[in-house]
């Protein structure tokens, strides 16, 4: 009988001896138990414990940062235990992952799914028997709405020989490989700009391929900000948005979160001093995910596209007046016997392109370093710059007219084209050729751009140079021909009348850059342009009437004229951008990526025009195919919906769409098939049958 | 080597080119109205619960309190618990002191917090709170103007327009009511500073609470 006691309350004994954890507590959304990597410890010594939890699908709890909205748990001591209250150690915290909650606005930070949050405890040198740890977890979960839940838990641990507990040993022990290391090489962040350039340097996980997030531990930056990426061959730069207006002080600390193309993820732990951006850490487009970059298109093959580009460009409305001059002053000098300075003129014409096209380069390269990214077109997107290329194209149309004269004077043949002066002339005509060209460079050669302005610096500049060398190739050739001068037909009355034909086309790029100052910032703007028109005008006719006071006065004049309308240009236009010409005849959204997930999740075929009001081919292609009856009635029948982008005024979620798609600009067209995921890039010239044979093929 | 024309001409194109390439960078900068203390605090136009137009501009001369709510929000909860009350407290002494309080729920329909004008008057009666006002605000523009993230989301303006203090209500975030007795109350502490003609001594700190259910 005794036996029979002794043997049973032995099992009892056993049973009771055996777990080191009491069963999961359940907070409300989430499962919560204390575990531990031993089930018997020695005194003294410090093991991993952890807080383990499983969520509710679709709930989650934050990080030691929660960002912008939440709390992270935390445990509270409760004095029921045996071991004291500073035995528990913080948390050590896995890598987050990103809790968008509003997108673009409202970002945390935090796990969903389980987590399991190790921390160290002390057992103390005197324990013996057991230890018992009792605690209050205090954890804020949420889904759409938050709720704040408690849960009473507790670990025991019988204090002996150390026995490992091998399956929590082995799950803390995951989750510690995901707490971020330290940073094995350089970071410093430049926080004396906008946006702050966080610099990275030295480690040799960083590849173009993979995704870097900063996240920080406090509230420096703003949590919803993108953060552009650009590599170098030495590291990496990230675009960190400052939160409000507060400089950084000291050290900016986080950790880094680096995602593989292969998904695995893995962070370092950073304080990064301020200072500037580290060498060959920046410049480099990000490759992702099967896109292949642009690298497997080949410099050579970008720049003899580009070189194609620039010989087009001599056929553009805005050059090509500007080279007819130049033509008409080939033919005067071959006439009055200059014709063999014709091979120097050439080249200094083709040395002047070269280098304002270098300076373009320049320019681009330089808003990328400042912004992060870069589209052409972007110059018509600024309103002073609008303003005043108009006024440009004016000032040359009246030159062009006859109303003032400048050194390459076409009436004076022999005296002024003196060998030097000449060259000088060429030089310059050359600038001019390029000044003129720049407004027409984006919007007719967008696709030959797309892939190279995310390219180091200087592919940009090879390619603009290509460009510029395409741009002044015929008229270099042409001086190189022997016995050119028979060839040409002689001077005389027709040139002057063809110079000031040209100005014609002048005056109407001059208009067209008007109605994209309308759209920019507003009819005033416009009217001031206008004003300021008048006042060159006014200017050159009294500076024509001779005398020092009154060209001094034409001078201020002149000034005025270009600066004021620049600067009533740059207040934006008081109405809201209107999607460029559709009208409410057609039936069109405005496109976002979320618009176009839902349409293609319902399985509609989505058309998206990518636009602006100063894209010139864009307007072409709305008039001869967009909106022509055919294919809108196509597009009804099918129910394609149509999504306009309408880059007009820098966009940056626009702008990194062309980015994504290597577009150095507008046009762009994309086709969803209906319900595809990936779009099909269209062709910058659009015509009926293709569009309409889109809708066959889908 | 260079005549007068051409030089002039040289000028000319050089000052083009630099001119275009300098707009080119310098069209970096954006403007948008920036929310911080120091700074005017944006000029709204609400609805407020009663159906009424409630505008900033008609609180000119007074100091007005901007509380940011969402009724099923444990952390908004937490402070118009009953005791301590906390909020109501806080309304009731604006009230006295003649300072706007103004309640703004930029709850977007169907989510956390969205209430009808009734609704909302039924809410403030059945808390014994005391808002000026309660502002509608479902499409999320004055949340947004404001750069709210949470509620509760505190703003102090002072009578002359500018903003005396923006960001959580006390300093211990939590949405425990016992942490509210031990907490520092920024929002008092700046109106009391207010009524003094004295500098606000914390303007602006870290918000704590529900994310706003914008749309």
């Amino acid at each position: 009988m005794i036996r029979i006691f002794a043997s049973i309350l032995a099992v009892l004994l056993i049973g009771a001896l055996a777990p080191a954890t009491a069963a999961p507590v359940d907070g409300g959304h989430a499962r919560v138990e204390l575990i531990a990597e031993r089930s018997s410890v020695q005194p003294g010594e410090t093991i991993y414990a952890a807080l383990k939890m499983d969520l509710d699908p679709n709930w989650h709890v934050y990080w030691r940062n929660a960002g912008d909205a939440g709390l992270p748990p935390e445990l509270i001591y409760r004095d029921t235990s045996t071991v004291p209250g500073g035995a528990i150690g913080d948390f050590v915290w896995p890598v987050p992952h990103l809790l968008p909650v509003v997108e673009g606005e409202i970002m945390d930070y935090g796990y969903s799914e389980q987590v399991i949050l190790p921390f160290p405890l002390m057992i103390p040198a005197n324990a013996s028997g057991t230890v018992q740890l009792d605690v209050v977890a205090d954890y804020l979960i949420c889904e759409d709405i938050c709720v704040p839940e408690t849960a009473d838990v507790s670990l025991t641990l019988t204090v002996g020989q150390p026995v490992p507990d091998t399956m929590n040993g082995e799950m803390i022990a995951q989750w510690i490989a995901k707490v971020p290391l330290a940073f094995v090489g350089d970071v410093r962040v430049d926080a004396s700009g906008t946006p702050w350039k966080l610099s990275l340097r030295g480690e040799p996980g960083l590849s173009r391929d993979s995704g870097i997030r900063f996240f920080p531990f406090a509230h420096e930056i703003s949590h919803p900000a993108p953060q552009p990426v650009t590599f170098g061959s030495d590291g990496a730069t990230l675009s960190l948005t400052q939160a409000g207006q507060t400089p950084l002080e000291g050290n900016l600390d986080g950790v880094l979160v680096i995602e593989q193309a292969d998904g695995t993820r893995f962070g370092y732990e950073i304080s990064a001093e301020q200072g500037p951006v580290f060498e060959n850490t920046a410049g480099l487009a990000a490759i992702r995910s099967g896109k292949g970059g642009a690298g497997g298109t080949g410099l050579l093959t970008l720049a003899f596209f580009a070189l194609i580009g620039g010989l087009i460009l001599n056929l553009m409305p805005c050059v090509l007046p500007v080279l007819s001059i130049k033509a008409m002053g080939m033919v005067s000098a071959a006439a009055s016997g200059h014709a063999n300075e014709l091979r120097s003129h050439g080249i200094w014409y083709t040395v002047g392109v070269l280098v304002s096209f270098a300076a373009l380069a320049g320019a681009i390269v330089g808003v990328r370093a400042a912004t992060g990214s870069a589209t052409l077109g972007f110059q018509l997107q600024n309103g002073p710059t609008v303003a005043i290329l108009a006024l440009i194209m004016f000032l040359i149309g009246l030159w062009l007219m006859g109303l003032f004269e400048l050194g390459t004077s076409i009436q004076n043949t022999g005296s002024t084209l003196a060998s030097r002066n000449g060259a000088a002339g060429a030089f310059f005509t050359g600038v001019l050729a390029a000044v003129v060209g720049a407004p027409c460079v984006g919007p007719f050669l967008g696709a030959a751009l797309g892939a190279v302005l995310s390219q180091p610096a200087a592919a940009v500049f090879i390619v603009f140079l290509a460009m510029g060398f395409g741009l002044a190739l015929p008229f270099l050739l042409l001086s190189f021909v022997p016995g050119l001068q028979r060839v040409l037909p002689k001077p005389g009355k027709w040139m002057e009348t063809l110079k000031q034909f040209f100005a014609f086309p002048m005056f109407l790029t001059a208009a067209w850059l008007l109605s994209v100052l309308g759209a920019l910032s507003g009819h005033s703007a416009v009217a001031w342009t206008v004003a300021g028109a008048t006042a060159i005008t006014f200017a050159i006719w009294l500076a024509r009437r001779g005398g020092v006071p009154a060209r001094a006065v034409a001078a201020a004049v002149l000034v005025v004229g270009f600066a004021y309308p620049a600067l009533r240009a740059s207040a934006p236009a008081a109405a809201e951008g209107t999607s460029s010409a559709y009208a409410a005849k057609y039936e069109t959204e405005a496109w976002s990526p979320e618009r176009v997930a839902e349409l293609t999740a319902q399985g509609r075929p989505v058309f998206v025009d990518f636009t602006a009001t100063w894209c010139a081919t864009c307007q072409l292609n709305k008039l001869s195919t967009l909106k022509s009856a055919a294919v809108q009635d196509a597009f009804a029948d099918a129910n394609v919906a149509f999504l306009v982008a309408d880059f007009t005024r820098k966009d940056p979620v626009i702008a990194e769409e062309l980015k994504r798609r290597e577009r150095a600009g507008v046009p762009m067209y994309l086709w969803y098939p209906a319900g595809a995921s990936e779009p099909e890039i269209l062709p910058e010239i659009l015509s009926k049958d293709l569009v309409i044979g889109l809708l066959g093929s889908s | 080597m260079f005549s007068r024309r051409n030089f002039s001409l040289a000028a000319g194109m050089a000052a083009a080119v630099a001119l275009t390439a300098g707009a080119m960078i310098a069209s970096t900068a954006n403007a948008s109205p920036l929310v911080a203390p120091g700074e005017p605090a944006p000029a709204f136009i609400g609805l407020d619960s009663e159906g009424q137009s409630v505008a900033l501009a008609d609180f000119a001369g007074k100091t007005v309190v901007l509380e940011w709510t969402n009724d099923g929000c444990p952390f908004v909860q937490k402070h118009y618990a009953a005791p301590p009350s906390n909020m109501q407290s806080l309304q009731a002494d604006a009230a006295t002191d003649d300072v706007v309080w103004l309640s703004v729920i930029s709850s977007a329909p169907g989510k956390q917090g969205h209430v009808s004008g009734t609704q909302a008057n039924a809410l403030t009666a059945s808390r014994d709170a005391t808002p000026a006002h309660v502002i509608l605000d479902p499409s999320g523009d004055i949340g947004r103007l404001y750069g709210a993230k949470t509620t509760p989301h505190m703003f102090v303006i002072k009578p002359d327009g500018m903003l005396a203090y923006e960001g959580a209500i006390d300093s211990k975030p939590s949405a425990r009511v016992s942490d509210i007795d031990t907490a520092t109350n920024y929002v008092r502490a700046a109106l009391t500073s207010l009524a003094a003609d004295e500098p606000v001594e914390v303007a602006s700190s870290k918000p704590y609470g529900c994310s706003v259910k914008y749309e």
